[in-house]
């Protein structure tokens, strides 16, 4: 379980959070959303442990993060993340954009790229793949470590609808805790789990 | 891991060029000037086991010893021959300086003819190979100021000797106005103590000063001020080649922080990120480390070859020279990649998340 209380935020001089307390149970799907500048991304980061909060306290399964002694290896070993323009390398393959990322073997890679239904892609240059392609590699690349934890920040916020719900159905899948930021209406109606925020606090 | 490299080809190009142009510079002013070092060692080493100047001057060129002594000394027990020796410089014919060795008659055999015969009179010299062939095999030739009939050619494996001329001590002492610039002295046992006998030159004269050529060589400033620069030059390259490696790499870094983010945003440790770029320059610098090695020794054979230079310019790439060359390149990249391994890992993810926005 993750658990966040009395998180608040600042950027300087501005708050960005104020205060936010929250839970989400392990293996639930989790839909973060609100206007553009309520703050969820930062949130995102936060839950995540790239951002470290001005204040408050984060723990997840009743630990700390506080007192995670090497939070480099926690977050390479529990947590996913799926950043809104995928941000592959240009120049490696789309095997090699998940190796960099990962000790386990070529089989392990090619399974999971099997399991976003992008096996035969493998050895293409990610130049070379469509929108949708390239953020089933960003998860393929985030689930390569077997996270317990997967974030996504607006992760269909540039494909069509077709492969927004196709992105959604792997998320959505997953044997994981997922968080993901978005605006789209139609997939924060089908999900049960909606956190909705606006001026740096959840409603 | 080294797709990067080559992904950003045109960077990696600049790093290779700037850490060629810094090792071979080093390779070549090293080389050179430890060449000239032991060229001049190595002629005094090889014809003397003791050298005799003047007291209180530090150069030989400078120094005046009176050649008198010569007779004296070759009669002190265990000493084998002593030889005179005049070093000036002025006009061989069209060229404007080179060396002029005044010597005595016994020293003339140390240089091997190629061609001709030893002179016979004052007014014969030996020209060496290389002014030779500048001056286009002269039979007779102006020697600053003074006409001389060329009676033969030498060729000497102290290189810059190939671009002087050889005469008789007794002209050289005229040109220059000296006795002798230093007096050479083999002994008959070479394995044998040299203290013994300069012990006995010593009272000879209260103006003169008498070393075993090898503490002579170990003192002798102009040697220690030709090394000293050279270690200056060597290191102001080496300090530009740094510099250009760190710079160009910081701002390849730069343009690679989506990798090194996406890598801290998955938990990929500091060291790893810093690990990686330190190999990557490390790579460079032994690839460039092995072209400069081969560029250098192409130059310094091409410069070897060149007349014009009358065989000053000499010097070769051993293996402890190369190996000192590698080991400091090395080390003083992985120095230098530190700072751009660090950028590196400081890459806050938190970047990838807000350009998204």
């Amino acid at each position: 379980m993750i658990r966040a209380k009395n998180i608040t935020h600042y950027y300087g001089a501005e708050k960005i959070l104020s205060d936010i307390s929250l839970e989400v149970e392990d293996g639930s799907f989790t839909i973060l959303t609100g206007e553009s500048g309520s703050g969820k991304t930062t949130l995102l980061s936060i839950l995540s442990s790239l951002l470290k909060p001005s204040s408050g306290e984060l723990s997840f399964d009743d630990v700390s993060i506080a007192k995670v002694a090497n939070i480099d290896t926690f977050r390479n070993q529990e947590i996913g993340f799926v950043f809104q323009f995928h941000y592959l390398i240009s120049h490696l393959s789309v095997f090699e954009n998940i190796k960099m990322v990962t000790k386990k073997s070529k089989d392990d890679i090619l399974n999971i790229l099997e399991k976003v239904g992008i096996k035969e892609l493998a050895f293409k240059s990610p130049n070379e793949l469509s929108g949708g392609q390239k953020q089933r590699v960003a998860i393929a690349r985030a689930l390569i470590n077997e996270p317990k934890y997967i974030f996504a920040d607006e992760p269909t916020g540039n494909l069509d609808s077709i492969n927004s719900k196709n992105i959604f159905e792997i998320l959505r899948a997953l044997d994981a805790t997922v968080l993901v930021v978005t605006h789209d209406k139609s997939l924060i109606e089908s999900t049960d789990n909606v956190l909705i925020m606006k001026d740096g606090e959840i409603c | 891991m080294f797709k990067s490299l080559l992904y950003y080809r045109y960077k990696t190009a600049l790093i290779l060029i700037s850490a060629i142009s810094a090792i071979t510079s080093i390779f070549l002013i090293t080389a050179i000037s430890n060449g000239i070092v032991d060229m001049y060692s190595d002629m005094l080493k090889t014809d003397g086991d003791i050298i005799v100047t003047q007291k209180g001057v530090a150069d030989t060129f400078f120094s005046d010893v009176d050649r008198g002594l010569l007779d004296s000394i070759q009669n002190i027990d265990g000493v084998k021959s002593a030889q005179g020796v005049i070093v000036g410089a002025g006009s061989i014919g069209i060229v404007p300086i080179a060396g002029i060795y005044g010597v005595t008659e016994n020293r003339m055999q140390v240089y091997k003819l190629t061609s001709g015969a030893y002179p016979k009179t004052d007014s014969e010299i030996l020209l060496g190979k290389n002014i030779d062939s500048i001056l286009k095999s002269p039979k007779r030739v102006n020697v600053f100021g003074q006409d001389f009939e060329v009676s033969g050619v030498y060729e000497s494996e102290i290189g810059f000797e190939n671009g002087g001329v050889v005469i008789g001590i007794e002209k050289a002492s005229q040109m220059f106005k000296k006795s002798a610039s230093f007096l050479l002295v083999s002994m008959n046992d070479i394995s044998s103590e040299s203290s013994a006998i300069v012990n006995k030159i010593v009272p000879l004269s209260d103006n003169i000063e008498v070393k075993s050529t090898t503490d002579f060589i170990d003192n002798y400033n102009q040697f220690k001020i030709i090394k000293v620069s050279g270690g200056v030059i060597a290191s102001i390259s080496f300090f530009m080649g740094l510099l250009a490696i760190v710079s160009i790499m910081s701002i390849m870094i730069n343009d690679r922080k989506y990798e090194f983010g996406i890598k801290r945003a998955v938990g990929i440790p500091k060291y790893k990120i810093i690990s990686q770029v330190v190999v990557e320059v490390l790579l460079l610098t032994f690839i460039s480390f092995v072209v400069s090695l081969l560029l250098g020794m192409a130059a310094l054979d091409f410069l070897q070859s060149v007349d014009k230079f009358q065989g000053y310019l000499s010097g070769e790439i051993d293996s402890s020279l190369a190996l000192i060359i590698l080991v400091s390149s090395l080390g003083m990249s992985a120095i230098g990649a530190l700072i751009p391994a660090m950028l590196a890992s400081r890459v806050d993810p938190i970047i990838l998340i807000h350009q998204g926005q």
